[in-house]
């Protein structure tokens, strides 16, 4: 068999028609020009549904959480806080027919509502539900590790106040979405609340963040919020208000502690009061910032102010007697004193409280005096604390005044005022004549203040108004033991319809501590006090001077009265070296 | 093809897997930094937490409770008290 070779084999030499193989290659031709319209197609013209595609698969928006800021005390003491809790979400699709009986009660003790409750929420229509919003993180993990399905958590914030309910009405609190509600959270909530941000990343697989394609808003944390506030003085206040309230059986008390050096608020208490941190049936009256918010007629607490003007004009000296008498009428009205005093000094008027003595004094200055007098201490206007729901209280335009109520107004009736306006007004006599302005904020600086009466009055005040506190006075139960201590006490009946109720009162006092050198100035409140007295010198004196000592002590202020050692001489401390001195209780 | 292109050549194979061992590594890192920000978030919130409780612990209510209660103490007074004055 003769080799033929490949080229030559006969099969070869049958030619085709050209035209076909053409045909095919035109076609191979055509195909790829297909393929590659195509491909410019989807990664060039019509890109974007695909990327679209793409990115639903790998790109995230996610929020990147911000906290809402934490409200401190003075010294830096946490008043308010934000926790990381949990909201439990049921989405009722997604939970099975067939869920054990045992695991529904489990869950209902986990969250505290009774399984009939849950079962309900489980048959909603809805497409997700609330199970229970502000979980604690360690319940919220045994509920996870039930590994019920169709039960969700999402992060929130739960807000909590452990100083609660002595500091309720200054902090006052947030809802549940983090909204400031009452007090400080609402009045600073601007600063308070944080603005959570958003951020764009590609998650793999696995569901891990593998690149951050930036910043769409950035989150902004709420700011902290320092107060002026002592917690220690607090507390202090808020105790002797709760004391008194159980032993006098009132209604309400309120208590108000002022830095008359810087004008800083140390302590704001009320009673009746409430627990910021599990609010159920709160009632207005419980919610009431009394100190703030009440006004009332101040009483004889106003004294002073209309006899330092007396003082200031020149018509009396502290030591100008005057006859006093039975009574007094002035217009219509007949106006007496609780005792009876032949002749009394201006000292010894502030010192017994003797309304026909004021009136007589009050009586002979104009009636635009006194009502720019009233006016400069704050009266008529509410202060500017940045507080919700301070009230400006009562002062008529002296044009309309007639004699009786000039009178009246002297001891403190026909105009009202908030146990703050008093508390600040008294920063006069303790300033030497300057009024303070308040101030709920940590400050360092020292405020300046308006001068309102000359030093040498307010100094003057200062002596008749330790006076009231000794032997003699109308508030010995406001001795303190270590500090002088001076201020002046108020009792009034209570407005009711019309008129004055006959058995309802108000006792306040209103002074100032140590009296060398006044470093704070206290205002009590007791509203009707039912037993053991009324008068503001038996109901709210010693509660100003338990206030006082403790916050004084708390203040290291040293004593200016002469106090009784209690302790053994042997016990005391020896001075150290000449750095030290040693000052035995002055 | 001459001697430089194929040079060029490797030279571009490499810049590409370099390039795609960047890029891995890049992502690597970024977990491990989502990771520490999570945690740096989790270690925050323990903070705040043991604050809070340090706080609840530490305020005036319980501690004059328990002295006066669990450690029979008394309130101080003047009458008890030593004052130095540091000049």
């Amino acid at each position: 068999m003769s080799q033929i070779s490949f080229s030559s084999t006969p099969n070869l030499v049958l030619r085709l028609p050209m035209w076909r193989s053409r045909l095919i290659l035109f076609l191979i031709f055509i195909g790829f020009i297909a393929l590659i319209v195509r491909a410019v197609w989807v990664q060039g013209f019509g890109n974007s549904f695909y990327e679209e595609k793409g990115n639903k698969a790998t790109l995230r928006s996610i929020e990147m959480p911000a906290s809402r800021g934490k409200i401190l005390d003075r010294h830096g003491e946490v008043l308010a806080t934000s926790l990381l809790a949990k909201a439990i979400i049921a989405f009722p699709d997604a939970i099975p027919e067939d869920l054990s009986k045992e695991k529904v009660s489990q869950l209902a003790k986990l969250l505290d509502v009774s399984e009939t409750e849950l079962r309900k929420k489980f048959a909603s229509e809805r497409n997700q539900v609330f199970l229970k919003r502000q979980v604690d993180l360690d319940i919220a993990k045994q509920i996870r590790e039930l590994g019920i399905p169709g039960i969700a958590q999402n992060n929130e914030y739960k807000r909590l106040y452990p100083e609660g309910e002595a500091m309720a009405h200054i902090v006052g609190f947030t809802n549940v979405e983090d909204r400031g509600q009452e007090g400080m959270e609402l009045a600073k909530e601007k600063e308070l609340a944080g603005q959570p941000g958003r951020r764009r990343v590609i998650q793999d697989r696995l569901g891990r963040y593998v690149e951050g394609l930036g910043i769409i808003n950035p989150p902004k944390d709420g700011a902290d919020l320092q107060l002026s506030i002592d917690s220690k003085v607090q507390f202090l206040a808020f105790n002797e208000l709760k004391a008194i309230v159980e032993k006098h059986r009132a209604k309400a008390a309120g208590a108000v502690v002022l830095d008359v050096q810087t004008g800083e608020v140390l302590a704001l208490a009320n009673w009746p009061t409430y627990n910021p941190n599990s609010r159920s049936n709160l009632s207005g009256e419980q919610l009431r910032n009394r100190v703030l918010t009440d006004t009332f007629e101040p009483g004889s607490t106003i004294k002073p102010f209309a006899i330092s003007l007396a003082l200031e004009k020149g018509l009396v000296q502290p030591n100008t007697s005057m006859s006093i008498g039975k009574s007094m009428v002035v217009g219509k009205k007949a106006i007496t004193d609780t005792h009876q005093y032949q002749v009394l000094t201006v000292s010894e008027i502030v010192q017994k409280s003797s309304n026909i003595g004021t009136v007589k004094m009050a009586m002979q200055l104009q009636p635009q005096e006194m009502w720019e007098m009233f006016q400069a201490i704050g009266l008529g206007q509410a202060p500017n604390l940045g507080f919700p729901g301070a009230v400006a209280g009562r002062l008529r335009p002296y044009k309309n005044w007639v004699p009786i109520e000039q009178a009246t107004m002297s001891y403190g009736y026909g105009l009202s005022a908030s146990l703050f306006q008093m508390a600040r007004a008294y920063s006069i006599f303790a300033r030497d004549g300057e009024l303070v302005p308040a101030t709920i904020y940590k400050t360092n600086n020292v405020p300046k203040g308006t001068q309102v009466i000359s030093a040498k009055t307010a100094i003057q005040m200062r002596e008749m108004l330790e006076l009231v506190t000794q032997t003699g006075g109308t508030a010995t139960n406001a001795q303190t033991m270590g500090y002088r201590v001076g201020g002046k006490t108020g009792t009034a009946h209570k407005v009711e319809g019309k008129g004055y109720a006959t058995n309802k009162y108000r006792g306040f006092f209103v002074g100032m501590a140590p009296m060398s050198a006044p470093r704070i100035v206290v205002a009590v409140m007791v509203d009707e006090p039912s037993t053991g007295g009324y008068y503001g010198g038996v109901v709210a004196a010693p509660a100003f001077a338990n206030i006082v000592a403790g916050t004084l002590r708390t203040m290291n202020v040293l004593p200016d009265a002469a106090v009784k050692q209690m302790v053994d001489k042997e016990l005391q401390l020896e001075p150290n070296g000449s750095t030290q001195k040693v000052s035995l209780s002055r | 093809m001459n001697r430089s292109t194929i040079i060029l050549l490797i030279i571009l194979m490499l810049c590409s897997l370099s390039l795609v061992a960047a890029q891995q590594k890049t992502r690597s890192l970024y977990v491990a930094l989502e990771r520490a920000q999570t945690e740096e978030r989790r270690l925050n919130q323990d903070w705040l937490r043991l604050e809070y409780e340090q706080r609840n612990l530490s305020k005036s209510s319980r501690i004059t409770d328990i002295a006066r209660k669990q450690l029979k103490m008394q309130a101080i007074n003047p009458g008890r008290t030593q004052y130095v004055v540091v000049d």
